[in-house]
């Protein structure tokens, strides 16, 4: 099986404006159906990208969407339905439904942005936003590398601080824990500087600095990329213009109709879904050709 | 004027005001995305002026080593559960290079470090919560003498660190969860997020403080010793 799914193949500006279109309409639109829409479309596509685990994810997410259902009633005590009182405060059906509502919003956001972190990797975030920002896309993509750097590091220390018999384990007292610890940051630290100015100077002696820097360019816009830019861009302007997206709870609910513009954001939302199952669907054929 | 500084300007006076009024008067439920533009946009200005700059090697580099000390800082403490010093460490740079480096160490260590533990919706929360306090830190201690007495600097800076958390940081960070899980922001709704926060805000603060009282000295020692070594953070106008 190929590392990537069909959609995260596509260059990282479609990805990248998928998702802000997707988690922006999700937590703005109170609207039942379109919230709904959201939590099915974003549930299909992490499973699809998580398998076994991303269920297993879902599920745990479940019992919080519960409670955060529950509690909104508790501090929104708008509402013409009255269930009963609580603390002298009334537990309202409307302020129940707007508790849906945001706890349907914390799924979509969790789910699409567990989708993000699997599709926008970061070496897609730094050459889609390499041009615009050279300076801190640079320092990104540096900690990013020194992040394992000093991880493997540390490891180093502290093996060797257990060779030579100062090493802690769960018997010392939380004292000798944290001076312990602050040794292993401080030799760290000691050793990452020292390598910092070797870095720098030859960063320097190799002409940083004296020209524009160019970046490697590992993604190309696709006739593909552009068909499905402007796809998501197309889709996204109709939810905005077509309305119908309007929602009130407290103190009446008051839900506009759904409009075409519904169908437009079911449709944005299995972008990614429908690309993976044609992908496996041709997939099928080839083989079943064989 | 510059480009940049003529676009933070702008960002402060129109961006920001414009996100607050179309996020009020626009139907629908917009208390996190308007809350989340504001933070990018206060942002912006920062990375703006670090950017046309044109930051020479040592600098980048220097940045770039605290920002990664930073975040993997929490692996020697593992023996200790919650005991996380990131804060403190972004702290102690923004004490060593300015209110700007700590900004930046800040903003990156957590952005970096959220690639490992996932980005969400919390990112850009997190990114200005520890971005502030090593900007505050920068502000409030750089270049700035303190007592004869180490002990009672390291005191100082400790208590600092830790109010810094309590009152700054923490509170930040619980902004998030009021603006993602509230559907009406009352009095008693941010109360409740933020006595709920008050447990882990309290272990945050407090291995803040005793990262500042055992490890300020040294560290900032350190870092003192490799600016006057290799004269760097100061060797902007020298071109090296």
């Amino acid at each position: 099986m190929l590392k990537q799914d069909a959609f995260s193949r596509y260059h990282p500006a479609v990805n990248f404006l998928f998702f802000l279109c997707a988690i922006a309409f999700g937590v703005v639109i109170q609207h039942p159906a379109y919230m709904l829409a959201g939590c099915l479309g974003a549930a299909l596509y992490y499973v699809l990208l998580k398998g076994a685990k991303g269920l297993k994810a879902l599920l745990g997410m479940l019992p919080v969407a519960v409670v955060l259902t529950c509690i909104n009633p508790l501090f929104n005590t708008g509402g013409s339905h009255v269930l009963f009182t609580l603390f002298g405060r009334p537990y309202t059906l409307e302020a129940l439904f707007y508790g849906m509502i945001i706890a349907g919003m914390f799924l979509v956001m969790m789910l699409w942005f567990g989708c993000y972190n699997q599709v926008l990797t970061s070496d897609k975030f730094t050459s889609l936003f390499g041009n615009l920002i050279p300076s801190l896309s640079l320092l990104l993509v540096m900690v990013l590398r020194l992040i394992p750097n000093f991880m493997r590091k540390t490891k180093q220390i502290i093996g060797a601080r257990n060779c030579i018999g100062k090493g802690v384990n769960d018997q010392n007292t939380r004292k000798e824990k944290i001076n312990d610890g602050m040794t292993i940051l401080s030799a760290l630290t000691d050793w990452a500087l020292e390598g910092s100015v070797v870095t720098a100077d030859s960063m320097r002696a190799r002409g940083y600095g004296t020209a524009k820097r160019s970046s490697f360019q590992l993604y190309t816009m696709t006739m593909a990329d552009w068909v499905l830019f402007t796809l998501i861009a197309g889709l996204s302007a109709c939810v905005v213009f077509a309305g119908g997206t309007s929602a009130a709870f407290t103190p009446e609910l008051e839900i506009s109709p759904i409009s075409w513009g519904f169908f437009a954001y079911c449709i944005l939302l299995l972008i990614p879904t429908a690309l993976q199952i044609k992908e496996a669907i041709t997939w099928h054929i080839l083989r079943s050709k064989i | 004027m510059k480009k940049s500084t003529i676009f933070s300007i702008l960002c402060i006076v129109l961006f920001i005001p414009a996100t607050l009024y179309l996020g009020t008067t626009l139907p629908g439920r917009w208390y996190y995305l308007t809350s989340t533009l504001i933070i990018i946009e206060t942002m912006i200005p920062f990375f703006l002026v670090f950017e046309s700059r044109k930051p020479q090697a040592r600098e980048l580099v220097t940045i770039a080593v605290m920002a990664a000390i930073a975040a993997v800082s929490r692996m020697a403490f593992a023996f200790i559960p919650h005991f996380k010093p990131i804060t403190a460490i972004i702290m102690i740079t923004g004490m060593a290079f300015g209110a700007q480096a700590g900004f930046l160490t800040g903003t990156i260590a957590a952005f970096a470090s959220n690639f490992a533990f996932g980005q969400g919706p919390w990112t850009p929360w997190q990114m200005m919560a520890y971005g502030m306090g090593g900007f505050l830190a920068g502000l409030v201690f750089y270049r700035r003498k303190l007592t004869k007495n180490p002990l009672h600097n390291a005191i100082i800076r400790a208590v600092f660190g830790f109010f810094c958390i309590m009152v700054g940081v923490g509170p930040l960070l619980d902004a998030s969860t009021i603006f993602t899980t509230g559907s009406v922001i009352s009095w008693s709704f941010v109360g409740s997020i933020l006595l709920s926060g008050l447990p882990v805000n309290l272990t945050h603060g407090v291995a803040c403080f005793l990262t500042l009282l055992l490890f300020s000295n040294p560290l900032l020692d350190k870092l003192d010793r490799i600016k006057t070594k290799y004269g760097m953070m100061e060797a902007g106008n020298r071109g090296i």
